[in-house]
């Protein structure tokens, strides 16, 4: 047996252990769903949005058979993003600011959630990361920032933390979660620090250290090239970042936290080339290197 | 040949040398695939690269890298190559050619360590700050704005559809 044959075995067996996991679950889940219909009316976006067909979910749409409210989304994406504003501040740069916020908005509009409010930010921190948060919360951190040299690829690494707000890929995993204690309301207050959110997200910003399947990263590489291109651009942004980064030794503390919590570089870039398969060919657009905003030293 | 012509010709010829060194840059192949006449899949293939086979750089075009390799010159998919692998026993020339590139390399990554970090135990210990949230949330973009910023860099939206999983029915 090849590698690449494996590789596709093993893409085969992931997502039916999930399934089998969540089996197990799913008695509970309808109950939660009952419970949370008596509890309040149900909202339009509740099924949550046309999703790609998902690898990550086999197929199947778990975000959509119990989801978050629109609501307790945003709710979840704010207290997690003001844990993470906590351990590294904005970069105090408003032309970087709103500069992150066109590219990444404009991109964000392509997607199947285009009228979620968007936010995007980078913060001061030299590590090479970027985090999405529930709601529509996306940062990058300077140290990654700066590895960028066009607006294409800033516009590769903003749509991959898009594909996993798109996807639902973080809710997915605060569901499971929610099951200990599903008659919570997490809508309790509209700012500031929620306990019951708190609760469910875990100490600080520690949400954003934990892995997601790993077929939710290869699936958001898939979604941000696709988007990329929908958006105008050069659709290999992200997979030159990648190639940057996958320069980086394995140890090198910039990168401990991105290779533990995301497949390697080199992996990401082997299985998005599978996905891509010369069908990007035509789609070719502006990288905008002139255009792209330096970071001041 | 005397002594006066000679040394102005060594420093072309060093300077020539230096030159090609930073115009290409080193690859490696991530797995076994063509090379094509041109950038496109359709193209003429001209010749085949193995994993691990060495090739150097040349040019950029959308998906696609023009290189130079043992098994010909010609344009192979970007997706198939690991970029700036150095020459064995080269460490210096690696960084060099990083540095020349404008791309940031090993040695810019490694330069980062210890400054600023965002480690599991920063993310686990932050405290939830509501002024910075709302700091960044004061510089988000409407969607109209968000669309004439577009218009200005000359991007137009086009549809695509998502891209199967690798295994899946094509």
């Amino acid at each position: 047996m090849n590698t690449s044959m494996a590789r596709r075995i093993m893409i085969a067996l992931v997502p039916a252990v999930l399934l089998l996991g969540a089996g197990s679950a799913a008695a509970a889940i309808d109950l939660g769903q009952e419970l949370q219909k008596a509890l309040r009316p149900k909202t339009p976006d509740q099924a949550g949005p046309s999703r790609p067909s998902s690898s990550a979910g086999g197929g199947i749409d778990l975000g959509g058979l119990f989801g978050f409210s629109p609501e307790e989304e945003v709710a979840i994406g704010r207290q997690a993003a003001g844990n993470l504003l906590g351990a590294a501040p904005l970069v105090k740069d408003a032309t970087l600011q709103k500069y992150v916020n066109n590219v990444g908005r404009w991109i964000a509009s392509q997607s199947e959630r285009p009228d979620l409010t968007w936010h995007f930010g980078v913060i001061d921190s030299n590590d090479i990361n970027a985090f999405a948060a529930p709601g529509g919360y996306v940062f990058v951190t300077k140290g990654l920032y700066r590895l960028l040299q066009s607006e294409s690829e800033l516009a590769g690494v903003l749509a991959h933390e898009i594909g996993h707000v798109v996807a639902k890929h973080h809710l997915k995993i605060l569901q499971q979660s929610r099951l200990v204690d599903m008659s919570s309301k997490l809508v309790a207050k509209t700012a500031g620090e929620n306990p019951v959110i708190k609760n469910l997200i875990g100490n600080g910003a520690e949400i954003f250290s934990r892995s997601l399947d790993k077929n939710a990263e290869y699936e958001a590489d898939r979604m941000a090239v696709t988007l990329a291109a929908r958006a105008g651009y050069d659709p290999f942004g992200l997979p030159t970042v990648l190639q940057d980064i996958g320069h980086a030794a394995k140890d090198a503390s910039g990168v401990q936290l991105l290779f533990k919590t995301h497949p390697l570089p080199d992996d990401r870039l082997t299985h998005l080339g599978d996905a891509v398969d010369g069908r990007l060919d035509r789609l070719q657009g502006p990288t905008l290197a002139q255009r792209f905003y330096h970071i001041r030293p | 040949m005397n002594r006066a012509t000679r040394i102005p010709i060594l420093l072309s010829a060093l300077l020539l040398a230096i030159g090609v060194a930073l115009a290409a840059e080193e690859g490696s192949m991530l797995k076994a695939d063509d090379l094509k006449a041109e950038p496109f899949r359709d193209a003429t293939t001209v010749g085949s690269l193995a994993a691990g086979q060495h090739v150097e750089i040349l040019d950029k075009q959308g998906g696609w890298f023009q290189v130079k390799s043992s098994a010909g010159s010609g344009w192979v998919r970007m997706l198939s190559v690991r970029r700036g692998e150095a020459r064995k026993g080269s460490g210096d020339a690696a960084g060099l050619l990083g540095l020349a590139s404008g791309r940031a390399g090993t040695g810019s990554v490694v330069a980062t360590t210890g400054i600023r970090g965002l480690s599991e135990e920063d993310l686990k210990a932050a405290k939830y700050n509501e002024a910075e949230l709302k700091k960044a949330e004061s510089y988000a973009t409407t969607r109209a704005d968000a669309q004439k910023f577009a218009a200005s860099g000359k991007l137009a939206a086009r549809k695509v559809e998502y891209l199967p999983a690798p295994g899946a029915a094509k």
